[in-house]
């Protein structure tokens, strides 16, 4: 039998998370969601408590958890706000390429010095004409002696206005499809690097969203991750490492729409009983408290898949899509279930069903996760 | 300075509390016991003294049984706590308060001490007789509720306020000395993720739990949760001032709080 029993350490740091989260991150949730605010005063204490480079190795200044121990935390993030989460998180993201791909003495010299200190970075990956079809993707990157010039804009890019370090892909040439897109880190300060105003977005407004545009960015050939035409390979191993989290993420926002919709049964009264006590109701909480079992079992069994040494792309892409599936469908219960308050913004699931809508659509939208699934699939049956 | 923080693992705020099957005690299946309330300001405490005079050490000290006391130890290891020491109550040992002080009082006296905070009260029990049991098993002065606790490195004393119904008593000490800590200059911290990673890896001092000598002993007789309160009844109103001459009457003509 498996063992579903988490550690004494594993406990101890989602309890830390879980006290992070509903001290520092619940109370301003509301506010920074209304006002579309970056709460950069909870992102420093979150990094200052070591909760944003999970992923980075420890002798580089990391936090160097393994996937399901990011999950436990994310979770209990995601359970306060989804948005806070996507920015604290997003480092895990944009830093893996350097972690799969980087040599030793670059990561020594990316990783090392940007782990030390408070920063963001962002995974450049998505462009305006193309998302989920990255071979197609348009930014160039041309050979100029010892150095690349690359030109092309990005879009959907997470924490892009504050990040001092972007990993940015970018193809050699373009007829090569897949084949010649090539990995780079580029710091903020490079010349012809802009980002774009932050977008205006349905949910997880306490995230920060630009375009990053790159006009004769030159950047060093000692910069590039892997040879030219290793790009592709990195981006989907990176993704391969962060989408499991994102299913984490959907179960805490999913988790707390039921937290939310059970309490509010057991308060509200209608034909003079507790709504708990009706059916329609219990059947309700019942199917949802189903849905986030699934989705938070899903999640660590794709994390403790990859944390024992697979790829983990088949789990993780069903723990993505099945969990935040999960998270739209329990976030539109829990507001079904606060009736006519659930509509309005005075109470706290609305946002979370806004929250829920985005993890099926990044990193990796669930089409693509399907694509993905019965590719994996079908090679069983072939 | 050498700081003694002794610590008591409480069931976790949010705990829905049941009576054991013997109706004595708390029923601790499946609680989650963890450092908290006046405990937790006393170790926040100790680490603020400790970063503000050089060369000082936080000794983390806790009475109890597994692998609760553990836990709550590693946990004041992750927050900061140089040393631990666990003396460990065999699983089923009623905590009377006073046994608990003489085995903190044990393990106390064979380590450096300056100053021994507690917190004032513990979070489940709220008895506050540690922290008084300690200063007469120890022999030491011993101060309850106390606030704003500095040292005073001219003098080398303690200068607090004790906080009393009437207002608060300003205070010094020489050390060592029993405080029940009160507040903290802050809140407590959280503890950073990677001091939780190298917190598992600590050594934890293990101590025996001597013969408890004859004398007074509080025992539990019936562990029981208030009954539900009833008799709220709501008003139902159109306007605010007919919400306040409803409440008016009722309280007049079934309360009889006015003539």
């Amino acid at each position: 039998m498996p063992d579903f029993s988490l550690s004494a350490e594993q406990e101890s740091l989602r309890d830390m998370a879980r006290k992070f989260a509903r001290t520092e991150m619940a109370p301003h949730a509301a506010e920074c969601d209304k006002a579309a605010r970056f709460p950069d005063e909870i992102y420093r204490k979150a990094y200052e408590l070591g909760l944003m480079n999970l992923n980075v190795p420890t002798e580089y200044g990391g936090s160097g958890l393994g996937v399901l121990e990011q999950c436990l935390i994310v979770e209990e993030l995601a359970h306060a706000c989804g948005g806070m989460t996507t920015s604290v998180i997003a480092n895990c993201l944009a830093l893996e390429p350097i972690i799969l791909g980087g040599t030793p003495e670059q990561k020594e010299r990316f990783l090392t010095p940007f782990c030390a200190q408070y920063h963001f970075a962002s995974f450049c990956l998505t462009e305006p004409a193309g998302g989920s079809d990255a071979g197609s993707l348009k930014t160039r990157a041309r050979k100029d002696g010892d150095h690349y010039l690359l030109d092309g804009e990005k879009c959907f890019i997470t924490n892009a206005p504050h990040a001092s370090l972007y990993t940015v892909f970018a193809t050699v040439d373009p007829d090569l499809r897949y084949k010649g897109i090539t990995a780079f880190v580029v710091p903020r300060e490079t010349e012809g690097l802009t980002t774009g105003k932050d977008e205006e977005k349905m949910g997880h407004r306490a995230s920060s969203t630009s375009t990053v545009r790159f006009e004769g960015v030159r950047v060093p050939v000692v910069d590039r991750l892997g040879g030219e035409g290793d790009g592709f390979s990195i981006a989907m191993r990176t993704l391969d490492q962060t989408r499991t989290p994102i299913g984490a993420l959907a179960t805490g926002i999913a988790q707390a729409a039921l937290d939310h919709a059970a309490a509010y049964s057991l308060k509200r009264h209608s034909f003079g009983k507790p709504i708990s006590e009706h059916q329609a109701i219990q059947i309700k909480l019942a199917n949802m408290a189903q849905s986030i079992h699934a989705a938070r079992l899903l999640t660590w069994h794709a994390a403790w898949t990859i944390d024992h040494g697979s790829k983990g792309t088949l789990e993780s892409s069903i723990a993505k899509c099945f969990a935040s599936d999960a998270a739209l469908h329990v976030a539109d219960e829990a507001i079904q279930t606060f009736g006519g308050y659930g509509y309005m913004k005075e109470y706290p699931v609305e946002k979370l069903l806004r929250d829920a809508k985005l993890t099926q659509i990044y990193e990796g939208a669930n089409e693509i996760q399907r694509t993905v699934i019965a590719r994996e699939l079908l090679r069983q049956y072939a | 300075m050498e700081i003694v923080v002794c610590l008591k693992p409480v069931p976790e705020a949010e705990t829905r509390l049941r009576a054991a099957t013997d109706g004595r005690a708390l029923d601790s299946e499946g609680v989650k016991f963890v450092l908290a309330g006046y405990d937790e300001s006393a170790l926040e405490q100790a680490l603020l003294l400790k970063e503000s005079i050089a060369g000082s050490r936080v000794h983390a000290v806790s009475y109890g049984p597994g692998p609760r006391t553990e836990e709550v130890l590693r946990a004041a290891i992750a927050l900061g706590a140089d040393l631990a020491t666990w003396v460990e109550a065999p699983p089923g040992t009623a905590l009377d308060p006073i046994a608990a002080a003489r085995a903190l009082a044990a393990a106390i006296t064979s380590v450096p001490h300056d100053l021994i905070l507690c917190g004032k009260q513990a979070g489940d029990d709220e008895a506050g007789l540690v922290p008084p049991a300690l200063g007469e098993l120890l022999s030491l002065p011993e101060f309850s509720s106390v606030v704003d606790l500095r040292w005073d490195a001219g003098t080398s004393r303690f200068r607090f306020l004790r906080s009393t119904e009437e207002g608060g008593e300003r205070w010094e000490s020489s050390g060592p000395c029993v405080m029940g800590l009160q507040q903290a200059w802050n809140d407590p911290r959280t503890a950073k993720l990677p001091n939780i990673l190298r917190s598992r890896k600590a050594t934890i001092a293990r101590r025996p739990l001597e013969p408890v000598p004859a004398g007074p002993r509080s025992e539990s007789e019936r562990f029981e949760l208030p009954a539900p309160r009833t008799g709220a009844r709501m008003i139902e109103y159109k306007t605010p001032a007919e919400a306040a001459q409803q409440l008016v009457r009722l309280l007049r003509e079934e309360a009889k709080v006015f003539p």
